[in-house]
C-alpha cells in the first residue's frame, strides 16, 4: 500500500505521457530527526515510478549537493533538470494537502523547460538580474497556496536569478513565528519585502521587483 | 497528519469552445460535466483551485449520499468526476471579456478562448467587517479562512465574529483541532442550522449573542475584541490571539455586470429559473445567483445552465 491511490496513480501517469518532454529529477535532501523524511522519499519514489523520464535520488542534509544548492532544511524537496534550474525549485517540508498538485505542475513545467507568463511580466521579470529568495510559507490545508508556490516556482524557471522555496509553515513553527506568519500563504523575498495572499503574477511580480530595487 | 494528496488538473492550452464556464466550483463543475455529455465543446477556467468555496467547508453534512466529508474530500470527488469530461484551466485568472462578432474573447491570464457561450460561475467572496483594526491586523490574528490558519491557534483562543453556518462550522473545526473559539453573533439568537447550533452546545462552545462588535484591537497583533452589548448597551471585551471573520459573502460579478448582465442591488447575478441572465447566451449559477448559498444547490444550478446552454446552441 502506497500513499498514492491507484486512481490517482492512474490520472498522474496519463497526465505525465500527455505532458513530459526531458528528464526530471525528484531529488530529496532527509536528514536526522526527521519527522516527515520519510513520507517525503516514499511519495517522490512513487511519483517517480509512474513515468521513466522522472527519476528519484535521496540526499542528505550536509551533501555536498545540498552545500552547492544551499539547503539546510529536512526534507527539502527539489525539482530539477540537475542543470540550470539547479536546487531553485523546492519544497521546504512535506509537498502534501494542496501543495501536491503545486509539485506535479512544477514536474512537468521543468520537464517542459518552460512555464508561462504574459509578456508584460517577463519583460520585468528578464530585468532581475540579483538574486532573488521567494519564500512561501504555507498549510497544506490551504486552497489558495499553491497558485502563490507556483507563481514563484514559474518565476524560478524563467529566471536564473530566482529562487522559489515553499515552507510547510506546520512543520516549522519557529521559522514561521521568525516573519510572524499567521495567514497562509504568506511570502518573504529575500527576507525583506513581505506580502500576504495569492495575487495574480501582474501584482507579485511588483513586489519580487520591490525587493530587487532595494539590492540596489 | 493526513492531508491527503491534492492532484492538479493540467489544462493549459488557449483554445475556441462552445461554451466557457468561468468559475471551477461546485456550480462550474457541474456545469462542466452536464455540457460536455450533451455534447457541447466545454472549458472551465478557475483563477484559483477547481473547488471554489467548498474547500474551505471543514466538514461538509449536508450533501447528498456523504453523511459528512471534509470539504476537501467532497471536491476532490467533484473535480476527478469533471476531469474525466472536460478540460478544467486552473490558477488562471478571467481578466477581461469582449465582444467579437457573435462571440466572447475571454482574455484570462494564460490565455485567450473565443466561445458561443459563458456561464458565470464565480461564486463569492469574503466579506469584510468593515471595523477599526480589521484591515490594520490582517495576517496578524485577523483571518477568513480557518482552514487556511486554524492550526496556527491550537490552545489558543480565538474569537469568530459571525454565527451563522459558515461561523458556526468555523467554530465547530476550530474546537475540533484544539483552539478555543468563542461565536459572536450580532442577532439575539442563534443564527445557524439547528444541527450546528447542537454541536455548539454539546462542546461548549460560547456563543454570545447580540454582540456588535465595534474594533478588533492589539499592537502587533491582535489581543482583544471589543464590542457593544445590544441587550444592555454596555461596551465589553474578550481577550483573543485571533479573529476568524464570517460575516457574510460578497457576489463576485463585475465581469458578468461589463457584459451588461443585470444584478440585484447587491450584486447578485439575476437568473431565471432556468438559469438564463437577461443577456442571451449567457448564464449564471451558485453562489453568485444569491441562492441558499449550498453545494447542493449550486451543482444543481450549474447543470440546469449547462442544459440552457445546450438548448440554446444546439436546438435553436
Ligand atoms: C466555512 C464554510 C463552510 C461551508 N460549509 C458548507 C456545508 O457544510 N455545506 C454546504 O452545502 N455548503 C457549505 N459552504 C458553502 C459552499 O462552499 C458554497 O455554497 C459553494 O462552494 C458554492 O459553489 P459555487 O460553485 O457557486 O461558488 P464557489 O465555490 O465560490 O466557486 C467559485 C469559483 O469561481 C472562481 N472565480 C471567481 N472569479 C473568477 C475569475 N475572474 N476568473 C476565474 N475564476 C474565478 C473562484 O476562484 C472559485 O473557485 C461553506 C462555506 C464556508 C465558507
Amino acid at each position: 500500500m502506497g500513499y498514492i491511490q491507484d486512481k490517482d496513480k492512474k490520472y498522474l501517469k496519463g497526465e505525465f505521457d500527455k505532458n513530459l518532454k526531458e528528464d526530471v529529477y525528484i531529488l530529496v535532501f532527509v536528514g536526522d530527526n526527521c519527522q516527515y523524511c520519510s513520507v517525503a522519499s516514499a511519495i517522490s519514489q512513487e511519483v517517480a515510478e509512474l513515468h521513466p523520464k522522472i527519476h528519484f535520488e535521496e540526499h542528505t542534509i550536509g551533501d555536498e549537493l545540498s552545500k552547492e544548492y544551499g539547503l539546510e532544511h529536512a526534507p527539502t524537496v527539489v525539482i530539477t533538470d540537475k542543470d540550470k534550474y539547479g536546487g531553485r525549485i523546492r519544497y521546504v517540508g512535506l509537498p502534501s494537502g494542496y501543495e501536491f498538485s503545486s509539485m506535479i505542475e512544477d514536474i512537468i513545467d521543468v520537464s517542459r523547460r518552460m512555464a508561462e507568463v504574459s509578456q508584460e511580466v517577463l519583460e520585468k521579470l528578464m530585468k532581475i538580474d540579483k538574486p532573488i529568495l521567494i519564500q512561501i510559507f504555507v498549510t497544506p490545508t490551504c486552497p489558495y497556496c499553491p497558485r502563490a508556490v507556483r507563481t514563484s516556482h514559474r518565476f524560478a524557471i524563467l529566471n536564473k536569478n530566482i529562487t522559489g522555496e515553499m515552507v510547510e509553515a506546520l512543520e516549522f513553527p519557529e521559522w514561521a513565528d521568525k516573519w510572524k506568519v499567521m495567514s497562509v500563504p504568506h511570502i518573504v523575498i529575500n527576507e525583506d519585502v513581505q506580502f500576504i495572499g495569492a495575487y495574480p503574477d501582474e501584482q507579485y511580480i511588483e513586489y519580487v521587483v520591490e525587493a530587487y530595487e532595494k539590492m540596489r | 497528519m493526513d492531508f491527503g494528496l491534492v492532484l492538479p488538473t493540467g489544462a493549459r492550452e488557449s483554445k475556441d469552445v462552445d461554451l466557457a464556464i468561468i468559475g471551477g466550483g461546485p456550480a462550474g463543475l457541474s456545469a462542466g460535466i452536464y455540457a460536455k455529455r450533451a455534447g457541447l465543446e466545454a472549458i472551465i477556467i478557475d483563477k484559483g483551485n477547481a473547488g471554489g468555496l467548498a474547500e474551505e467547508a471543514p466538514y461538509v453534512e449536508n450533501y447528498l449520499g456523504f453523511i459528512g466529508i471534509k470539504g476537501e474530500d467532497l471536491v476532490k470527488e467533484f473535480k476527478e468526476h469533471a476531469m474525466n469530461y472536460v478540460e478544467i484551466s486552473e490558477r488562471n485568472e478571467v481578466e477581461e471579456i469582449k465582444r467579437e462578432g457573435g462571440l466572447f474573447v475571454i482574455k484570462a491570464e494564460k490565455g485567450e478562448y473565443k466561445t458561443k457561450a459563458i456561464i458565470f460561475a464565480t461564486g463569492t467572496t469574503h466579506k469584510v467587517l468593515g471595523v477599526p483594526g480589521e484591515k490594520e491586523l490582517f495576517g496578524k490574528g485577523v483571518s477568513y479562512c480557518v482552514t487556511c490558519d486554524g492550526y496556527f491557534y491550537r490552545g489558543k483562543k480565538v474569537a469568530v465574529i459571525g454565527g451563522g453556518n459558515s461561523g458556526a462550522i468555523a467554530a465547530i473545526y476550530l474546537k475540533d483541532i484544539g483552539v478555543e473559539p468563542v461565536v459572536l453573533e450580532y442577532m439575539p439568537r442563534f443564527m445557524c442550522e439547528k444541527a450546528y447550533e447542537n454541536i455548539i452546545k454539546e462542546r461548549n462552545i460560547p456563543y454570545y449573542t447580540n454582540v456588535q462588535v465595534t474594533s478588533i484591537e492589539g499592537k502587533d497583533k491582535v489581543e482583544k475584541v471589543v464590542y457593544k452589548d445590544r441587550n444592555t448597551g454596555e461596551t465589553k471585551e474578550v481577550e483573543v490571539e485571533g479573529v476568524f471573520v464570517y460575516v457574510g459573502l460578497i457576489p463576485i460579478s463585475d465581469l458578468a455586470k461589463n457584459l451588461g448582465v443585470k444584478t440585484d442591488e447587491k450584486g447578485y447575478i439575476k437568473v431565471d429559473l432556468k438559469m438564463r441572465t437577461n443577456v442571451p447566451k449567457v448564464y449564471a449559477a451558485g453562489d453568485v445567483t444569491g441562492y441558499a448559498g449550498q453545494i447542493i444547490i449550486a451543482a444543481g444550478q450549474g447543470a440546469m445552465a449547462a442544459l440552457s446552454a445546450y438548448e440554446d446552441l444546439m436546438l435553436h
